[in-house]
């Protein structure tokens, strides 16, 4: 694992959203979220980056991304399935398709698929209450599931 | 200062600057208020919740850390309402943390420990193996040990190296019931006041590794004392311990407020040099290399001060004021050169824009009040027609020891050292912390060490040997 | 009341048009009319006029926008910031996402008119981090004002007033809805909310005077420039005028977002709009604000009106007008079991009350479902509930209480049967 450096694309997107803000300690989590869409997660060497970047220490830099849910900071699988589990969601249905999850990947929450290509979360109300239950599947949301819906969705994750 | 203004507490009515910290009003006046998260030197953070007051005229309690005093303020801190509000904060303090006091280091000086005795706190709701779990033995460097399982996150310890050293190694990571303190990997604790950090823990997360399964608090005696690390003087705790069959030994030191000088804290260096106290003591008197015993050593410094064509005193700057005087009036009773030469203490390395001084001795400043000379030339030129030399608690010598040759060598030392074992007459006498002094610190304080130690080493302090030659002085006579 | 009296579309006027978040659509239907008028008048007379429609925060708090504007403290040299809360994670409410997704230009024409109002001249749009589609759509509409000129050096090309919009994305954490934590976020700190000011005062965002409003709110103000308070005040209750994004989650044959003149009678709302309990089902219970309401039994789910006054005089809050709706056949302990789990994750941590507290809550109930529980657990379990009330830094822990405290307190019968039947099984099994 060597040291991290941004793309030269993200380079430029990180000087381009850093003119925006009155300070730069502002660009913490748009910078962190420039680290996580180029890696997939934040490592301890982006944090070392981040750091030195904004003139902070490391720890600093984990204290903050360890705080938000959304910074991974370890490399999770290609596609991340991450369930609602909150109220409306689960009087809609949304153990079913965690039981489903299990049984056909084989992983409970928090946990990758053996060939690393999944990786399930639970996560708390993701403001898709009218559409439950749903998923975000890399981010983008899926509403009003079926098993048979999402037996579709993850047939097409390729 | 601002406006004064009356308020009351618990009905005892104050006078108090419009506009500042309730809390500070409170730890002034030693009104009890318990608290984890506020400390005077870092300021309030309003987490623990623990200092919550009942003010007269507001519906809710009031965290005294947030406060500020107001015209006729009627505060409570005693009553049931209060007191039911601290328990049930107090309870929630308690519910995740390990029941460890048994091999706990901070037992005895615990605040949680402290407010649950108060609180009378004995039966417990609690299921003990619902606790949160953490690391426990973590080494963040410095010699400090962290236990995540005892930490309140009150975060003393995080803001110190934010806001005080300035270095930024110690933060929250996670969130919620899982938050802990850490340190980022290969990163660790690394500041030269790092080990304040013990003392700024309420609780025993932040434990010094030094002192770990030592001693328990309760055994041992304390006494106001200074550091003897540099010139800065800060003021300390000195916490020793005489156990039986064994030596009044000291076991730690621990910064003591001073507003003037040090503030709330000290430096690693400061803390651990009570290691350099126990340390390479210098315990048998010596005549002609070979053991002796006080008395005959006395008799022999007599001779050699009566019979001696050119003598040399050359003392160190970290005797005390009384003992530099009353050397000085020997000398100049005997019309003996005194000199207080010592580049030695100077330390380019050392010295920071904090506490650290660049001069490692503790009462220089006492050398030009006294009239004590301290120049290089005069040094010399003394040194060079000396036949006698007498040394008293200077170390310039140990690394010019060839300056020495052709010359008797007399020395009074608490601690072995070279010069120590190439003398002729060699006394052991009492160390900076057996013995009562007045120093006077880089910034012209003067401050006064009173020593409680009960030291059977036999070692005389410098006082007693200056009066004993005295006395031989005064009847002419062995 | 029926459904044409209830729906009122200000807010969402434009919804249903296809490709109503595009510029020229947009702009085809009525987006930044009030502009022209915005400039016509003195930043005071916006936020006079603000304060006459008595718009109400429609983040959950429901204190009064025009008030708040005027917390910022007299114009000088200092740079003055608006900022936008977009990070509904109030479970149950899901309204805002509506305005990124269909009309966000008529939040680019709110922000120019309140940071007018207020002498701002930057607004940061805070985005939960989890809403990457709507931020996606909210960018590129933003990109389009820039692009035409109706925001930048210059509004609308020709007013002499900067504005620049930034949308900033969150990283996952519900507390940062919380207006300090929401600006510590902002400022590269983890979201711990700020001890409270003694006096009321604006927000402070790197140390420089900011107002922070709901994404809603900003999106009302448009329509109360071009057309005056009275098209405001027409609608609604006296206390609560206009309207709000109501939304309906649950086994209804039509969940979703509405948006209803306040004083609606719930019921009303729930059968008309909402179309009713699915087949087969039929109503328990009602959270009505999002989560963080005492929950409604049915009895109270009949005497319920949707605006703040009525809410609050039966025991409850509107909240985020968030309805989530339970069906017989869920159990009151699993509803806890869930809710508590949500705080329990999405406490900061900061102060210690809600920390612990959110966590032995948890504990206790996990307790209870594993059949280890006891009645005096209740006792605990609101006994916590006050400790936590009132005492901590910010609201989060009183929301939990309100939530934990009506569920154990109207649903203790079915919490003690839960108890003693697990209670009993765990000595039928023990023998």
């Amino acid at each position: 694992m060597g040291k991290f450096s941004y793309t030269q694309e993200n380079e430029k997107e990180f000087e381009r959203i850093l003119k925006k803000y009155p300070n730069s300690d502002a660009m913490m989590l748009p910078g962190l979220w420039l680290v996580q869409e180029q890696e997939g997660w934040v490592s301890p060497d982006a944090m070392v980056f981040m750091a030195d970047r904004l003139g902070k220490s490391p720890i600093e830099v984990h204290s903050f991304a360890s705080f938000y849910t959304m910074f991974n900071l370890e490399p999770i699988g290609t596609y991340h399935i991450e369930l609602c589990k909150t109220l409306s969601c689960m009087i809609m249905g949304a153990p079913e398709l965690k039981k489903y999850v299990k049984e056909t990947l084989g992983i409970s929450p928090g946990e990758t698929s053996a060939d690393g290509k999944f990786h399930f979360s639970e996560v708390e109300c993701q403001g898709a209450c009218g559409g439950a239950p749903m998923i975000a599947l890399n981010h983008t949301y899926h509403e009003n599931l079926t098993v048979e819906k999402l037996e579709n969705i993850i047939k097409g994750c390729k | 200062m601002g406006e004064v203004v009356n308020i009351t507490v618990n009905g005892a009515a104050f006078e108090a600057e419009k506009g500042s910290l309730l809390i500070d009003k409170l730890l002034d006046e030693n009104i009890h208020i318990p608290h984890f998260c506020y400390h005077q030197a870092l300021g309030k953070d309003g987490n623990c919740r623990m200092c919550m007051v009942e003010i007269e005229g507001q519906k809710r309690p009031q965290i005294a850390c947030d406060t500020p005093i107001k015209a006729g303020m009627e505060v409570r801190t005693k009553g049931e309402n209060i007191e039911k509000v601290r328990r049930d904060i107090l309870e929630l303090e308690l519910i995740n943390h390990p029941i460890d006091c048994p091999t706990c280091d901070q037992a005895g000086e615990c605040k949680l420990q402290d407010y649950y005795m108060e609180s009378g706190f004995y039966e417990s709701r609690v299921n003990v193996d619902a606790k949160t779990h953490h690391a426990k033995r973590i080494d963040l460097g410095s010699n400090v040990m962290l236990d995540r399982e005892r930490c309140v996150l009150c975060t003393r310890c995080t803001r110190f190296c934010s806001d005080i050293t300035k270095t930024n190694e110690l933060a929250v990571l996670g969130r919620s019931d899982h938050s802990y303190i850490g340190t980022f990997p290969g990163r660790p604790l690394d500041n030269p006041y790092a080990m304040n950090v013990v003392d700024l823990c309420p609780v025993g997360a932040l434990t010094s590794k030094d002192f770990r399964f030592k001693q328990r608090v309760w055994f041992m005696n304390s006494f106001d004392a200074i550091c003897n690390g540099c010139s800065k003087g800060c003021n300390i705790t000195v916490d020793h311990r005489k156990e039986k069959y064994k030596n009044d030994e000291i076991f730690r030191f621990r910064p003591r407020r001073n507003d003037a000088i040090n503030g709330f804290f000290m430096c690693d260096e400061g803390r651990l040099s009570y290691h350099g106290e126990n340390e390479n003591r210098f315990t048998t008197p010596l005549l002609e290399h070979n053991e002796s015993n006080n008395e005959d050593i006395i008799a022999n410094i007599f001779k050699y001060l009566s019979t001696s064509k050119e003598l040399l005193f050359l003392i160190g700057p970290n005797l005390s004021t009384e003992e530099m005087k009353n050397i000085n009036n020997l000398a100049s009773k005997l019309n003996v050169t005194i000199s207080g030469y010592s580049p030695d203490t100077l330390d380019e390395f050392f010295g920071d824009d904090y506490l650290k001084n660049k001069d490692r001795a503790t009462n220089r400043a006492s050398f030009k009040k006294i009239g004590i000379n301290e120049d290089e030339a005069y040094f010399k030129k003394s040194l060079n027609s000396a036949s006698v030399v007498m040394i008293i608690d200077n170390t310039y010598f140990e690394n010019n020891l060839a300056l020495l040759e052709g010359k008797r060598i007399i020395s009074l030392f608490s601690h072995t050292c070279k010069v120590v074992e190439k003398s002729d007459v060699a006394l052991p006498i009492a160390s900076f912390y057996e013995k009562t002094g007045t120093y006077t610190n880089c910034d012209g304080i003067e401050q006064r060490v009173v020593s409680k130690m009960k030291k059977d080493n036999g070692a005389l302090t410098i006082t007693t040997v200056l009066e004993n030659l005295k006395d031989m002085i005064g009847k002419g006579k062995l | 009341m029926n459904p044409n009296e209830m729906i009122v579309k200000i807010v969402s006027k434009n919804f249903d048009i296809p490709n109503s978040h595009t510029l020229d659509v947009a702009l085809k239907n009525g987006r930044y009319e009030s502009i022209d008028k915005l400039f016509t008048m003195d930043p005071d007379d916006v936020t006079e006029e603000v304060c006459k429609s008595g718009l109400r925060g429609k983040g959950g708090g429901g204190a009064a926008c025009g008030p708040k504007w005027k917390l910022m403290p007299p114009l000088d040299e200092r740079p003055r910031y608006l900022i936008a809360n977009g990070d509904e994670s109030e479970p149950g409410t899901f309204k805002d996402r509506q305005i990124f997704q269909y009309d966000p230009h008529l939040l680019i024409e709110g922000i120019i008119c309140s940071s007018y109002a207020i002498g701002a001249h930057d607004c940061f749009i805070y985005i939960r981090g989890e809403y990457k589609f709507f931020i996606d759509r909210l960018n590129a509409a933003i990109e389009e004002a820039y692009a035409a000129g109706i925001i930048g050096e210059k509004v609308m090309n020709k007013y002499d007033y900067r504005m620049n919009i930034t949308v900033h994305r969150g990283g996952g954490a519900y507390i940062c809805g919380e207006k300090s934590a929401l600006i510590e976020s902002i400022e590269g700190k983890r979201g711990h909310p700020r001890l409270k000011p003694h006096g009321k005062e604006c927000e402070w965002f790197f140390g420089q005077p900011a107002t922070v409003n709901n994404v809603e709110t900003i999106a009302s103000v448009p329509n109360i420039v071009l057309n005056g308070y009275e098209s405001y005040t027409k609608y609604g209750t006296e206390k609560a005028p206009g309207t709000m994004l109501f939304a309906m989650s649950g086994p209804v044959k039509n969940p979703g977002v509405y948006e209803l003149q306040y004083g609606c009678k719930m019921t009303d709302v729930i059968e008309q709009i909402g179309g009713g309990m699915k087949e087969g089902l039929k109503l328990k219970a009602v959270i009505p604000g999002g989560a963080s309401c005492p929950i409604l039994t049915a009895e109270e789910v009949d005497k319920a009106y949707l605006d703040y006054e009525t809410m609050w005089s039966i025991g409850s809050t509107l909240g985020t007008g968030g309805m989530m709706i339970i069906p017989e056949g869920v159990s009151m302990v699993d509803v806890a079991k869930n809710l508590i789990e949500f705080y329990h994750h999405e406490s900061c941590g900061q102060c210690t009350p809600c920390r612990e507290g959110c966590g032995w809550i948890d504990t206790i109930i996990k307790r209870i479902l594993d059949g280890k529980g006891t009645v005096s657990d209740l006792t605990t379990i609101l006994d916590v509930c006050e400790t936590m009330n009132g005492k901590t830094v910010c609201v989060f822990a009183p929301a939990v209480k309100d939530i934990i405290k009506s569920l154990v307190q109207k649903y203790r019968d079915e919490f003690v049967s839960y108890i003693e039947t697990t209670e009993k099984q765990g000595d039928a099994i023990n023998g």
